[in-house]
C-alpha cells in the first residue's frame, strides 16, 4: 500500500466492506431469511409440505399438549445446565493444573484436547457401550469381582439423560480447558508477582484475581459451549437414539421427527422457534451486559 | 504440481470410463435400501431394466430408516428436479399423490391386469382413487416370532399357542439361563411388539379400530388395558442391557442361544440364513401367537414423479415392469427374504418361513386378517402412529400404569388430530 494514491485509499476503505458482503449475505439469506420462514411455517397448517395459510397459534398449542415436547425441554434445561457447569469447572482445573509449568505440558494438552477432534457419533457410539451394563464399565467391575456394582443409569429412564452429560463433557472439557489455558497465559505475571509479595497465597490469587481475569475467556466458553449443548442431536442419536423410550429426547430430535418422520411440519416449526427464543432469552441479555462492559472498559 | 497433474489425468480417465453410459437413457431411483442383502436384491432390477436398455442410477440415501431420505426428496421437488423413481413406505406414496407431484399408471395397470394380483389390503397404499401410483415388490411381515430351537429344547419347551404361554415360557427359559426375549429399547422395536399385542389381544377388528379408525371408544376401552397389562409382562421378558441395542444384535442373541425369542418383522430372517441356520430345525418362525392370529404387513413399492424428459418417463414405465414381473418379484424377494407382493406366484423354492408366510398372508386375505403394520407406517397416518410408538415406548421402559398409558395415548391421539 502506498500513501501517494489516493486510488487505493479508496480501495482500503472500502476493501473490509467488500469483504465482508459476501458472507454477510450469505448469513442474511441463510440464517436470517430461514429464520423467518421456520415462523412463518410454525403459524401455518403445515404438515407433509409447507402451507401457507395461517392458523394462528394452533400449532404451539399443539406442541405444548405434546408430553414428548415437555420431556425434550426438560432435558434440554438439565442437560445443558450441567454440561456447562461441568464442562467449565472441569476445563478450568485442568487448565490451571496444565499452567503450572509442568513437564511435556504439549503432549498433555494434546491429550486432553483430543476427544475434540472426534465427531459426537464416535463419542455416542463409544460411550454407549462403555456404559452398557452388560459390556461397558459395569460388567468390568462385576468381572474383577465387586459382584453387586452396579452402574446401569443408561437403561434407566430417569438417569440417561444424565449419561449423556457424561459423554458430551468428556468430549468437550479439553476444548474450554484449552480456551481458559489461552485465557491464563494471556494474564500478566507482574500482577500474580505483586499478590504473592503482598502475602496472598496461591488459591488465593486464583480465586480473587486470576479466575476473575478470565472473564472474557468464560464468555467465549459460554457461549461456544451453550450453542453446542442446544444443537446437541448427533450425541443423543448415537448413544440413547432418544431412548430408553423417549426418555432422552431433546429438542433438535423432537424437531427433526416431527418435521420428516410425522408429516407434522408446523408442530416441527413450532418447537424450532421455541429453541430459538430459548437460545435468544439466554443469549442476547448475557452478550449484551458483558459487551457492554467491556466497551465502557477500554 | 506432481499431484495436482495426477488428479487431473485421473479426473480425465475417470470423465472417459463415464462417458459411454451417457448414452442410454437413466432412470434415478431414491431409496433407503443400503446393507449388504438389500443391495443384491435391488440388483435383480437393476440387471432387468438393463436387459430392457434402460441404465439405473443409484440414489440411495440411507440412515433413520427412510428419514433422511424423505428430507432428501423434500429439496429435490422444492428445486422442480425430482427423482424419476421413490421407494415409499407406508402413505409416502398416497401423500406425495395428493400434492400432484406423482404419475399415474393406469394404463400399464390396465394391459398387464396388475391390480388383480395385488391383495385387496394392500390397494389403499398403491391406488389413490382410481389411480395406480405406485407398484408394490415386496411383503414383509411384521408379526414375527423368531426362536432358537436348541434354547426351547433346553428349557423344555413347545412354541407357545398364546401370550399367556409364551410370558409362563419365559420363567422356564430364565431358570435354564437364558433371556427370554431379545429386544432394544428403541421406540419403533417396542411398537413392533405393541402392534402384535393389539391384534393378538383384541383381535384384528379391535386393531382397525384403534390402530387405524382411531376410534375414541376403541382407544380408551379395557381391551386397550389389557394390551397395556400384557406389555408390561413382556417387559419382565428382556434383560437389562437392551438400551441402543440393535435389532440385529437382538437376533444375533437369538441366533447364539442367548436369547430364546424375538418378536421381529421377517428382514431379521436373513441374519438366521446367513449363519446357515435351517428353518424348523435351527431356529423356528411363528406369528406372534394368538387364537385371532393377523398377518401384519409392511410393503416396499416404487412411485414415478411427473417428469419433463418424455425419455426419463419411458424408462419409468420400464421400471414399473420390471417390479411387477413375476420372475423379478420372485428373484428379489429370495434375497431380501421378504414374499412377493404379487399373490399370485408360487413360493416352492423359498425356506419354510417364507412358505408359512405365504400361506398365511392368503389365509388371512380370506378371513380379514390382513392388517396394516402401524410400526411402519400401514394403519393410521405417521402423526398418529408415531403417538401409539410413544406411549407404547414410555410405558415400556417406566413404571407407568395402563390406566395412565391408555390417558396418554387418548390424549396424545387428540393431540395429534
Amino acid at each position: 500500500m502506498t500513501r501517494k494514491k489516493p486510488i487505493s485509499d479508496r480501495v482500503a476503505d472500502w476493501l473490509p466492506r467488500l469483504v465482508m458482503a459476501p458472507s454477510l449475505l450469505v448469513i442474511l439469506v441463510g440464517v436470517y431469511l430461514f429464520i423467518a420462514w421456520t415462523g412463518w411455517i410454525s403459524v401455518s397448517s403445515s404438515r407433509m409440505v409447507p402451507s401457507y395459510d395461517f392458523v394462528g397459534l394452533e400449532q404451539y398449542y399443539r406442541l405444548w399438549a405434546t408430553p414428548r415436547w415437555h420431556i425434550a425441554v426438560v432435558n434440554l434445561f438439565i442437560f445443558s445446565s450441567l454440561f456447562l457447569l461441568v464442562t467449565m469447572g472441569v476445563g478450568l482445573v485442568m487448565a490451571i493444573l496444565l499452567d503450572q509449568n509442568i513437564r511435556a505440558e504439549g503432549a498433555l494438552r494434546a491429550v486432553y484436547l483430543y476427544p475434540m477432534a472426534l465427531s459426537f457419533i464416535v463419542t455416542g457410539t463409544a460411550w454407549k457401550w462403555i456404559l452398557n451394563p452388560d459390556l461397558g464399565v459395569q460388567k468390568v467391575v462385576n468381572s474383577l469381582g465387586w459382584e453387586g456394582f452396579v452402574f446401569n443409569w443408561i437403561t434407566q429412564p430417569t438417569f440417561a439423560i444424565y449419561t449423556i452429560v457424561i459423554a458430551a463433557v468428556w468430549q468437550s472439557s479439553g476444548f474450554a480447558m484449552a480456551i481458559f489455558l489461552a485465557g491464563l497465559r494471556g494474564i500478566d505475571n507482574s500482577v500474580i508477582k505483586a499478590a504473592q509479595i503482598e502475602g496472598a497465597t496461591l488459591p488465593r490469587i486464583y480465586a480473587s484475581i486470576i479466575v476473575p481475569m478470565l472473564r472474557p475467556a468464560f464468555l467465549s466458553v459460554i457461549v461456544l459451549l451453550s450453542y453446542i449443548a442446544i444443537k446437541n442431536f448427533d450425541l443423543v442419536l448415537a448413544m440413547t437414539n432418544g431412548g430408553p423410550g423417549n426418555a432422552t429426547e431433546v429438542p433438535s430430535t423432537f424437531m427433526f421427527q416431527a418435521t420428516f418422520r410425522r408429516n407434522q411440519m408446523g408442530v416441527g416449526a413450532a418447537s424450532a422457534m421455541m429453541m430459538l427464543m430459548t437460545v435468544a432469552a439466554i443469549i442476547i441479555p448475557y452478550l449484551y451486559s458483558e459487551l457492554k462492559e467491556s466497551r465502557n472498559g477500554h | 504440481m506432481k499431484t495436482i497433474r495426477s488428479a487431473m489425468i485421473a479426473s480425465a480417465l475417470a470423465m472417459a470410463v463415464a462417458m459411454p453410459a451417457r448414452a442410454e437413457t437413466k432412470i434415478e431411483v431414491l431409496h433407503h435400501w443400503v446393507s449388504e442383502s438389500e443391495v443384491a436384491a435391488l440388483n435383480t432390477i437393476r440387471t432387468a431394466l438393463a436387459a430392457k436398455g434402460y441404465g439405473w442410477q443409484d440414489s440411495a440415501v440411507g440412515g433413520m430408516s427412510g428419514g433422511n431420505m424423505q428430507q432428501a426428496l423434500r429439496s429435490r421437488l422444492a428445486a422442480g428436479n425430482p427423482p424419476g423413481a421413490m421407494q415409499f413406505l407406508g402413505w409416502e406414496g398416497i401423500d406425495w399423490s395428493n400434492e400432484g407431484v406423482m404419475r399415474d399408471l393406469n394404463d400399464l395397470d390396465k394391459a398387464n391386469n396388475w391390480e388383480a394380483t395385488i391383495a385387496p389390503q394392500v390397494l389403499p397404499f398403491v391406488k389413490n382413487g382410481d389411480n395406480l401410483i405406485a407398484v408394490p415388490i415386496n411383503m414383509h411381515r411384521q408379526n414375527w416370532v423368531w426362536a432358537n430351537k436348541a434354547a426351547f429344547d433346553k428349557a423344555g419347551i413347545q412354541q407357545p399357542k398364546t401370550w399367556a404361554e409364551l410370558i409362563a415360557d419365559g420363567e422356564k427359559l430364565r431358570a435354564a439361563g437364558i433371556i427370554p426375549l431379545a429386544m432394544g429399547d428403541e421406540p419403533w422395536q417396542i411398537q413392533v411388539i405393541f402392534d402384535a399385542l393389539v391384534s393378538d389381544v383384541g383381535g384384528p377388528d379391535f386393531y382397525k379400530r384403534a390402530m387405524i379408525d382411531l376410534d375414541d371408544d376403541a382407544l380408551s376401552s379395557d381391551t386397550m388395558k389389557q394390551v397395556f397389562d400384557t406389555l408390561r409382562q413382556v417387559r419382565g421378558l428382556v434383560d437389562d442391557g437392551f438400551n441402543g441395542r440393535d435389532w440385529a444384535v437382538a437376533t444375533g442373541m437369538v441366533i447364539n442361544g442367548e436369547a430364546a425369542m424375538q418378536v421381529m418383522g421377517d428382514w431379521a430372517k436373513g441374519e438366521f440364513l446367513a449363519k446357515g441356520l435351517k428353518p424348523g430345525k435351527d431356529f423356528m418362525c411363528f406369528a406372534t401367537p394368538s387364537e385371532t392370529p393377523s398377518f401384519q404387513f409392511i410393503i416396499d413399492s416404487f412411485g414415478m414423479f411427473k417428469v419433463k424428459d418424455a425419455e426419463v418417463t419411458k424408462a419409468q414405465d420400464a421400471l414399473a415392469e420390471v417390479v411387477m414381473d413375476p420372475k423379478v418379484q420372485h428373484d428379489f424377494n429370495i434375497i431380501k427374504g421378504s414374499i412377493p407382493a404379487r399373490t399370485d406366484l408360487s413360493v416352492d423354492d423359498f425356506d419354510d418361513c417364507a412358505k408359512l408366510g405365504f400361506q398365511e398372508r392368503a389365509e388371512a386375505i380370506q378371513n380379514g386378517a390382513m392388517l396394516g403394520a402401524a410400526t411402519h407406517g400401514f394403519a393410521a397416518q405417521p402423526q398418529f402412529s408415531a403417538v401409539f410408538g410413544d406411549v407404547a415406548a414410555q410405558f415400556f421402559v417406566n413404571d407407568m400404569s395402563s390406566e395412565d398409558a391408555v390417558k396418554m395415548l387418548v390424549d396424545g391421539i387428540n393431540n395429534a388430530r
